[in-house]
């Protein structure tokens, strides 16, 4: 797992909240879109915040998946412009997928939500599977690392 | 490094009490299969039950969700086995001779992430649009037990998929080949001197590593956890690289297509006429960006290491590995090695938007796999093996994507390797 302490996750995804919270900073837009992670990301880099992980998901296309979350520093450094140019690109990719009509069970919600959490995961080298044993096993506080 | 490929052609599928290839004829016994690909612990507590199925090519067959494509295969002589690190021991593989049964393949379906698996149509539109369409498959349909995590359940079907494909390569052991087809590599210097004219050219293939239910193994190691690095072409093709990911359909790299890697196939064919195709190189497709950045450098320092005057690089997925696509090319551009771009393309279904979410002036060489976001109607099939349940959730379909007459309208990401990034199959531009 990378050390957390300069860390803000960026996320919609509330199993991102559920899974990680004990050990990150999070950002949780809950009420926000994909879209909306991704305008927070970009002006948190300009701002001059370090983004740590790409603003856009594996093979899952935008406007595909509702969740997305996105890792940058808790605080400012200086301002990058490879960042800002990755961010904004990121963010026109996104706006050139068309919005679909989309009406997601709560089964296939949960899968994006999976998705998104276990890309986070891996970017993070954070044990998936243990915050999801967490999850289902509600493991009480006692087991915190 | 020299490897001899025995191709067997098979002809038909038949179910059978007995297990045996005969004249070109592959005879199953589905239970044999199922109890070898069931040897396995994870498989077994995490795999309720599985059956299997077979789809030959013009049949009103649809396959989905697909997760798997797997071409049986076996080691005749010399070290190794079949998918080393996983089934077989981690013997390097890529030597000796090894048996292929050309014209068939496993397929691994069944619901694992409900929106992430494609389909394979047997005849129709569809089926132009994957080679996959032109095998005979034996599938191997899997239902998951109750309250198994997807990313467990993945590796299970992963694994049965791999185990079944290894029994069923097994009968090809004795077997006379109707063609033997050798590749072989060189050492720098022996290469170097033998073909002092030609110029030095290698692949740098990017493996999908962005996570759970995102990965490739290499030798059994996820591939994530790498450093780029050096593999002999012939360790491919002998099944040193297998698929562990849940990507979008059209541009996932199969196992079938990392054991019949179309890049590695036609720079042999060149190899020693027009070019000398010195080596692959493997890098990943981390979300870190540190990770990217580590990985890149390392891609363009082996590049010039080598002395390379040129390379081929060919990305898995779309979006974040096309920041890995760009950084890679830039940098080996950089070093002074020339690179050709194999990617496919979202450009919107009118094709009028940029095709990747990141560019460079530097990476002006392109080939393309085809606009993912086509759209096409795919008819309704008379046989479904596997289930419709998710076709409106998978990447590429929609709501209403599954009409009440059984027809799919959908963007041909829906289809199992439609616009593959190795350049394996048909679509391409002009």
């Amino acid at each position: 797992m990378r050390r957390g302490t300069d860390y803000r996750i960026l996320t919609n995804n509330p199993l991102v909240v559920r899974c990680m919270e004990e050990w990150y900073s999070i950002d949780y837009l809950e009420a926000g879109s994909y879209r909306d992670v991704l305008v927070r990301a970009r002006d948190l880099v300009y701002a001059g915040h370090t983004l740590f992980t790409h603003p856009l998901a594996g093979s899952v296309k935008p406007n595909e998946t509702p969740y997305r979350s996105i890792v940058v520093s808790r605080e400012p450094h200086a301002f990058s412009a490879e960042q800002a140019e990755i961010v904004s690109n990121s963010l026109t990719a996104f706006d050139k997928f068309s919005e679909k009509d989309w009406q997601w069970s709560e089964k296939v919600l949960a899968d994006f939500q999976l998705i998104d959490y276990t890309l986070l995961a891996g970017a993070m080298e954070f044990d998936a599977a243990a915050g999801l044993d967490k999850e289902r096993n509600r493991i009480p506080d006692t087991n915190k690392k | 490094m020299k490897l001899e490929l025995g191709l067997i052609q098979i002809k038909d599928i038949q179910f059978s009490k007995e297990c045996k290839v005969e004249n070109g004829t592959l005879f199953v016994n589905a239970d044999e299969v199922k109890a070898f690909a069931f040897a396995d612990d994870d498989v077994k507590a995490c795999v309720k039950d599985a059956h299997f199925d077979i789809a030959k090519p013009g049949e009103s067959v649809r396959i989905t969700p697909v997760k798997d494509v797997i071409e049986p295969r076996v080691k005749v002589e010399g070290p190794g086995g079949e998918f080393p690190g996983v089934i077989a021991k981690v013997d390097t593989v890529g030597t000796g001779r090894t048996h292929v049964m050309k014209g068939m393949a496993i397929v691994t379906a069944g619901k694992i992430v409900g929106f992430q698996e494609g389909v394979i149509d047997m005849s129709g539109p569809g089926a132009a649009y994957t080679d996959f369409s032109k095998l005979l498959n034996l599938v191997l349909v899997c239902d998951p037990v109750e309250g198994v995590h997807q990313h467990e359940y993945e590796h299970a079907v992963r694994i049965a998929g791999l185990r079944a494909a290894t029994f069923v390569g097994e009968l090809a052991r004795n077997v006379k080949p109707d063609e033997i087809k050798t590749y072989e590599t060189y050492g720098v210097k022996e290469g170097w001197e033998k073909f002092p004219n030609l110029p030095r050219v290698a692949y740098v293939h990017m493996l999908q590593s962005q996570g759970l239910l995102h990965d490739t193994y290499v030798y059994g190691v996820d591939a994530k956890k790498s450093l780029t690095t050096i593999l002999n072409p012939t360790e491919t093709m002998d099944g040193a690289i297998i698929s562990g990911n849940c990507v979008s359909a059209c541009d996932k790299n199969t196992t079938y297509h990392h054991q019949n890697n179309p890049v590695v196939e036609d720079l042999f064919a060149q190899h020693g006429k027009t070019l000398n195709y010195v080596c692959n190189i493997i890098t990943n497709e981390n979300v870190y960006l540190a990770d990217k950045q580590r990985s890149s450098d390392w891609t363009a320092k082996l590049c010039r290491l080598l002395d390379l005057d040129g390379v081929i690089v060919s990305q898995e997925g779309f979006g974040n590995p096309d920041t890995d696509l760009i950084m890679n090319t830039k940098k080996i551009e950089l070093v002074g090695v020339k690179t050709t771009i194999i990617t496919d393309e979202y450009a919107g279904q009118d094709g009028k938007s940029q095709s990747l979410a990141d560019a460079d002036p530097l990476a002006d060489a392109v080939v393309t796999g085809g606009n993912a976001n086509e759209v096409i109607i795919l008819p309704k099939m008379d046989k479904v093996i596997g289930t419709l349940d998710y076709v409106d959730k998978i990447a590429g379909g929609h709501a209403g994507s599954l009409r009440p007459d059984g027809t799919i309208e959908a963007e041909i990401q829906v289809i199992t390797g439609a616009t593959n990034e190795m350049g394996f199959g048909c679509l391409s531009a002009r």
